[in-house]
């Protein structure tokens, strides 16, 4: 496979990774439990580096006279004085919000639980897994999720304000 | 309703090769008018060099799967009305190399649904070749398995499937829904085979419950339950 | 490790997640002397170690903690190989290795934080 088959091999992915079209309830939750888990998981790296900086663990590597450490020290606060990164931690609060609840709702639907039965397929009936019950634990998610966004983007403003 | 609509219609000759490319018709509607109707209407009066598959035009044979305006249906099974659309842009199913205009090559699902075991397997074949005695069912075994024997393969829910398209190796949803039909049946003796057969990174572990399998199957099957199901029976050993 | 096992393993580390992540915020939240604004404070990066640190001084608070982080780094990097395989379409050796790397980096560093944060490592 050449270079170019293979980027636009990989943009096709992200492409139907991405975009949910008109397939429904279910698949904007895969997309959406993608993106959150990716996001958060980049967030987690940073979190552990960013306060690994702040406690002098950037002396892993650093000589022993520390002067690369306190400049790491310095250079994270002044990195993260910007109020993009609070406003992202409110992002953040919202992706796992909804990664939190929604795993759950996939770890009970992989466990077979809240999908109904196998029956006989009727007539203009949507398919039992799209069963009320585990849609209402997606809609619960998202909902928690918009609360915690707008909890935090609240203290933020309040923060903001003071 | 419009008289008539445009049929935006992606075209592909093999022998040009490269990209695809997409031709519109204006086609007139009548009542009741079905979306083959409208290819085939295409392919009468305006344009003979159109290719598409089709056979029994009663959404029972499952060969003339197809994308219509971004969605996987059935050409025989979507009447132009009920769109209500003016312009219907019509594509060949994803994750199927494409023969030529609409026909696409299906030999990969079943393939696939060959390397599942999908057929009932019995351990003593002395018994199979010559039965001493009924094999009865209860209602309730059969109704565990009855709905996925309604699959008519017809590619749809591969097609649909983002998990397929994005990572071709997975098995995808109407082989191992085909599995689970097998493996829930009564008679079949083929469990711990089976599972472990679907226990792989390729297999049920790739689904991920988007669900669009179940959206688009044109005769109610449920390969996400189906799907589900399987993994519980794995997950439980 | 059988495919099973690993997802297993995915279903637990996320509850535990759940479980230590609840803890992590909650004593965030609600031991700190400050109890109407911890959040504010919690929530600017820039006052994080002062916010923080007073917090960390128990045994058990750093048992979570790296609970915290032993989960999140299986629950994380196993999530990230199967997103990375699903979108490049294919399974690479490499890319699982740089993964179980990065993750035994993640979780040496984190732990490194945490014993000096709770004055473990003197």
């Amino acid at each position: 496979m050449s270079r170019s088959e293979y980027r636009s091999t990989v943009l096709q992915s992200l492409k139907t990774m991405l975009i949910a079209g008109k397939y429904g309830l279910e698949r904007w939750s895969y997309v959406l439990q993608r993106i959150s888990g990716v996001v958060v998981a980049l967030y987690f790296i940073a979190h552990v580096l960013e306060t690994g900086n702040f406690i002098g663990g950037i002396t892993v590597w650093s000589v022993p006279d520390y002067s690369f450490a306190e400049k790491a020290y310095e250079e994270t606060v002044k990195l993260l004085k910007n109020p993009l990164f609070d406003v992202g931690l409110a992002v953040v609060g919202f992706l796992v919000t909804f990664h939190t609840i929604n795993g759950i709702r996939l770890i009970l639907a992989h466990f077979g639980f809240f999908l109904g039965k196998p029956r006989r397929p009727e007539p203009f009936e949507p398919p039992v897994s799209f069963s009320t019950r585990q849609r209402a634990l997606f809609w619960l998610s998202i909902s928690l999720a918009v609360f915690a966004l707008l909890y935090a983007l609240d203290s933020l403003m309040r923060v903001f304000r003071t | 309703m419009a008289a008539s609509v445009k049929f935006r219609v992606y075209r592909y000759r093999p022998e040009d090769g490269g990209k695809g490319f997409y031709r519109e018709y204006e086609v007139p509607v009548k009542k009741g008018m079905t979306i083959l109707d409208g290819l085939l209407y295409i392919k009468e009066s305006l344009d003979p060099t159109l290719s598409i598959r089709y056979s029994c035009r009663m959404a029972i044979c499952g060969s003339c799967g197809m994308r219509v305006n971004g969605i996987e249906t059935l050409a025989c099974h979507t009447q132009i009305s009920e769109l209500r659309r003016r312009v219907i842009t019509v594509e060949p199913m994803k994750n199927f190399p494409v023969i030529k205009d609409l026909v696409t090559d299906m030999a990969v699902l079943f393939k696939k649904q060959r390397a599942l075991l999908t057929w009932l397997i019995r351990r003593d074949l002395v018994e199979q070749e010559n039965p001493t005695h009924q094999y009865i069912q209860s209602d309730e075994e059969l109704e565990r398995y009855l709905q996925f024997t309604y699959c008519i393969q017809c590619g749809l829910c591969y097609s649909a499937c983002p998990v397929v398209s994005t990572f071709p190796d997975f098995y995808g949803p109407q082989p191992l829904m085909k599995m689970y039909r097998y493996f829930a049946d009564s008679r079949d003796e083929g469990g711990k085979e089976r599972i472990d057969l679907v226990d792989k990174f390729e297999g049920v572990w790739r689904c991920h419950f988007a669900g669009s399998c179940s959206m688009v199957c044109p005769k109610g099957v449920d390969p996400a339950l189906a799907i589900q199901l399987l993994r519980r029976a794995s997950l439980r050993g | 490790m059988r495919e099973r096992n690993l997802m297993l393993l995915h279903y637990i580390t996320g509850l535990g997640i759940l479980l230590f992540g609840a803890i992590h915020v909650w004593t965030l939240f609600f031991t700190y002397p400050l109890q109407e604004t911890i959040w504010e404070t919690t929530l600017r990066f820039d006052s994080l170690p002062y916010a923080v640190l007073p917090v960390y001084r128990n045994i058990l608070f750093a048992a979570s903690l790296f609970g915290l982080l032993l989960c999140t780094t299986i629950h994380a990097m196993n999530g990230i190989r199967a997103v990375i395989a699903e979108l490049i379409g294919a399974r690479i050796r490499w890319v699982e290795a740089v993964l179980v790397a990065v993750g035994v980096f993640l979780v040496v560093y984190g732990t490194r934080t945490i014993l000096i944060a709770n004055n473990l490592l003197v």
